[in-house]
């Protein structure tokens, strides 16, 4: 017999102006599961999961608690039904405790009428802290918090809120390899505790390895759902393209690089950094891997003269840079950093307004702002690499994760950049965008820029970097290139031999 | 724990806020430049005086911390100080007086707070404009002059004390210990904290946030409303240009006590201490007989000399 689902949705749709976000979807909760919910960017996989939850109502369809029809309408409602979500952009207070951020909103009341019992909120905390063994101070407040440790804080602030079904975006996206060990044990965990679980991940090795169910979203459409053992991952793949791609890109050959473009000798940062000496040539892809925190990205911003170095030497084109970011952007140089979101964009504006903004003295050399000609070159930009906006007009937050890395890099392209500094590109990007970054930068080097391109995904370097450099504690300890450029090599420098 | 080496004693130093070294530089100096400056009629005249401006700091701790901001403080204390002046005059009765002056500042700030969290109009637009309101209702109510004639009893409570200890601190300890508790032991004040260090947050958690900003701008209003009451004992009549530039100083503590003016991340202590620091600052300038304009330079000096303190201290 069927045992009807602790959870159904049936027939969801939901419309933005212009989008059709969602489309008679429907999707199958059940307890003890790990749901895996697979799509490019903009299946509509984060719609699906805010009408789950309350933040977004669906314009048609109908919802099952247990069997029940029940409606959603916000989401306290969602609460009711033990609907929790972790969404990539924490819903953390940095300058609350963590216990009050477990409790915010559900704050226990306390002897005096008003007032909170802040001691309960305590104990309260640390049980739940408990039950996930993340060994932390409930009164640490949260700004002080890594991502990882962070994303514990929301596990908990779901399980306090006898969270059944749990939904959680992307979870190991910014996450290192033991940090993710660790959020698969509580998954287990969690998991054989009853709790229903759907987990949106864009990393296949994850959605075999956790999942009991596997559903396809794409263009707002359910494809298929399928159980990990009867697909493989090409197949996945091809149902979340809707054509088939070779997941597993490789970089065409290239000819031989050109001249060095920059030329980085024994720079000491003031976070730690330490002889630091690598060059980047025209027309060639150079990684820089490493763990989480091994100091790639303070190299990056060093370079960029984001953070001040103190003694080193760059030269960008042959000529000594002044170290500011200023002076980086004159002479042709683009960081595109790893937080697209803080660093990278102004979220707000529109699609054409980011491009235009790094080449506003470029495009403009008289200082008047012509919006004919800022229109033109956004355009350009746009066809050139072909972002998904129907104007240049539209808020860049309302597109795609995988668009917006595109206007980042449009950005950079229209101010006339020649040297590009990329972090963790593909970080919260699905297969398909992945694919369509790597052909962005192959296209960049072919036209003679010099990418150096700093990536978690050792398979990424092996696969896309001409050479690569390995950092450890804050030194280089390694430069791969040929044949020696291999995961196992860069796995090896980067830990301990 | 083993006793801090003597290697270990910068970095505790380096621990100490920016606004506690300001108050101990700023005392320092007076104490040696003016020689009444340390005797206990002088530090408790300081105490005295303080009183007014923080009960305008604490609330402006709160509304900024919202990421918000209230310039119309003091002319809501002074527009309140007049009604509570004539009201008085008119109904011989100071307690009717007092009720008004809270009611005056309460409908201050719940328009503030309407305009604000129910309009969208942004707060320093909206503060600005209600400003202009309360500045000129105090201007047409008295026409320009001093609303005198007052009764002793109103005084007695700028002037009185409690065991010795002047009535206004007393009044100003209690204000302090209770947005102390609002802030930190309720819920409101949690919401605060998550308003202005993430608002999605808050809605998430089915939380209002129009009516946790509605609530701190009245609360903004209602202080105002007290804090005229002290104004009009301290001066003994309403001027309708007494409390003009007082949100310039309520202001300057906050940031001078560190509150941040993003991320909800706000210390009351820090305002407490802002506050004594302007009032150090004043008194040992009034000491020093510095002309008032100069004054106000001096504690914009203040903010940004504290702020650049702290800021030295952010860096790894």
């Amino acid at each position: 017999m069927t045992v009807a689902p602790l959870f159904e949705l049936q027939g969801i749709s939901k419309e933005f102006p212009g989008i059709k976000a969602l489309d008679d979807v429907s999707l199958e909760i059940r307890a003890g599961e790990v749901h895996m919910l697979v799509g490019e960017n903009g299946a509509g996989k984060s719609t699906l999961m805010k009408v789950l939850c309350g933040a977004y109502r669906a314009d048609r369809g109908s919802f099952f608690h247990n069997g029940k029809q029940v409606a959603i309408s916000d989401p306290a409602a969602a609460r009711e039904f033990g609907i929790a979500v972790i969404f990539q952009d924490f819903t953390l207070v940095p300058y609350l405790d963590i216990a009050q951020n477990i409790f915010l909103g559900r704050e226990l009341s306390g002897r005096v009428p008003g007032l909170i019992d802040r001691r309960g909120i305590y104990t309260e905390a640390r049980r739940v802290l408990d039950m996930i063994g993340f060994d932390v101070n409930p009164r640490t407040l949260v700004h002080r918090l890594g991502v990882a440790q962070q994303q514990m804080v929301e596990i908990a602030k779901a399980l306090s809120q006898q969270a059944r079904i749990l939904v959680m975006d992307e979870p190991t996206a910014a996450l290192s390899e033991r940090e993710i060990e660790r959020l698969f044990a509580i998954v287990a965990r969690l998991k054989q505790s009853g709790v229903a679980i759907i987990y949106i991940s864009h990393r296949l090795s994850e959605v075999f390895a956790l999942g009991d169910r596997i559903t396809v979203l794409r263009d707002g459409r359910k494809i298929a759902s399928l159980l990990p053992g009867a697909t493989t991952a090409d197949q996945l793949v091809t149902l979340m393209v809707g054509r088939s791609v070779d997941s597993t890109y490789s970089r065409p050959s290239r000819p031989a690089p050109g001249e060095v473009v920059l030329d980085v000798r024994n720079l000491a940062g003031p976070s730690g950094l330490a002889g630091i000496t690598l060059n980047v040539r025209a027309g060639e892809i150079v990684g820089l891997s490493g763990l989480v925190g091994s100091g790639r990205t303070e190299v990056a911003r060093a370079i960029f003269g984001a953070d001040r170095a103190i003694t080193g030497e760059i030269r960008l084109f042959g000529e000594r840079t002044g170290g500011s970011a200023e002076d980086s952007v004159r002479r042709g140089m683009a960081l595109i950093p790893e937080n697209r979101k803080t660093q990278g964009l102004a979220l707000a504006r529109s699609v054409g307004d980011n491009i235009v903004l790094a080449g506003l003295r470029r495009l403009f050399p008289s200082g008047m702002f012509l919006p004919a000609r800022a229109m033109k070159a956004a355009r350009s930009i746009i066809e050139k690499l072909r972002i998904a906006t129907p104007t240049p007009r539209r808020p860049v937050a309302t597109l795609s994760g995988g668009n917006q890395q595109k206007v980042v890099l449009g950005k950079w392209l229209n101010a006339g950049a020649r040297f590009f500094i990329f972090d963790e590109p593909t970080r919260g990007i699905d297969v398909g965008a992945k694919a369509e970054i790597f052909r962005l930068l192959d296209g960049l080097v072919h036209n003679g820029a010099a990418v150096l391109m700093i990536s978690s995904e050792q398979i990424e370097i092996v696969r896309i970097c001409d050479r690569a450099y390995v950092m450890r504690d804050k030194r280089i300890v390694g430069e791969l290139s040929g044949n020696e450029l291999t995961e196992a090599n860069i796995v090896r420098l980067g830990t301990h031999q | 724990m083993s006793m801090p080496s003597l290697a270990q004693l910068p970095m505790s130093v380096a621990r100490v806020p920016g606004v506690a070294i300001v108050l101990v530089v700023l005392s320092a100096i007076f104490a040696l430049t003016s020689p009444g400056f340390a005797s206990p009629a002088n530090i408790a005249n300081i105490l005295t005086q303080s009183t007014i401006l923080l009960l305008l700091a604490l609330p402006m701790t709160v509304i900024i911390m919202t990421e918000g901001l209230d310039l119309s403080m003091g002319a809501v204390l002074t527009f309140a100080s007049i009604v509570l002046a004539i009201t008085v005059l008119a109904s011989g009765s100071p307690v009717l007086g007092f009720f008004a002056a809270l009611a005056v500042g309460s409908c201050f700030g719940l328009a503030n707070g309407l305009l604000i969290a129910v309009l969208d109009i942004p707060p320093f637009i909206t503060t600005l404009g209600t400003l202009g309101v309360a500045q000129g209702l105090s201007l047409l109510a008295t026409d320009g002059q001093s609303v005198v004639g007052i009764p002793r009893s109103i005084e007695n409570i700028y002037s009185g004390a409690l065991a010795g200890i002047p009535l206004p601190v007393i009044i100003a300890a209690i204000a302090y210990c209770g947005t102390h508790a609002l802030l930190y032991h309720t819920r409101f004040g949690t919401y605060v904290f998550a308003l202005g260090g993430n608002r999605e947050a808050l809605k998430m958690a089915g939380i209002s946030v129009r009516g946790v900003l509605i609530r701190a701008y009245v609360l903004g209003g209602l202080m105002a409303g007290f804090a005229a009451l002290l104004m009009t004992a301290r001066l003994n009549s309403a001027h309708p240009t007494a409390g003009i530039g007082m949100e310039f100083d309520a202001i300057a503590a906050v940031a001078v006590g560190g509150t941040s003016f993003e991320r909800g991340n706000g210390w009351l202590l820090g305002t407490l201490l802002g506050v004594v620091a302007v009032g150090v600052l004043r008194n040992g300038l009034n000491l020093l007989a510095v002309r008032s304009s100069a004054q106000v330079a001096c504690i914009g000096a203040l903010v940004i000399i504290a702020l650049f303190i702290d800021g030295l201290r952010a860096e790894p």
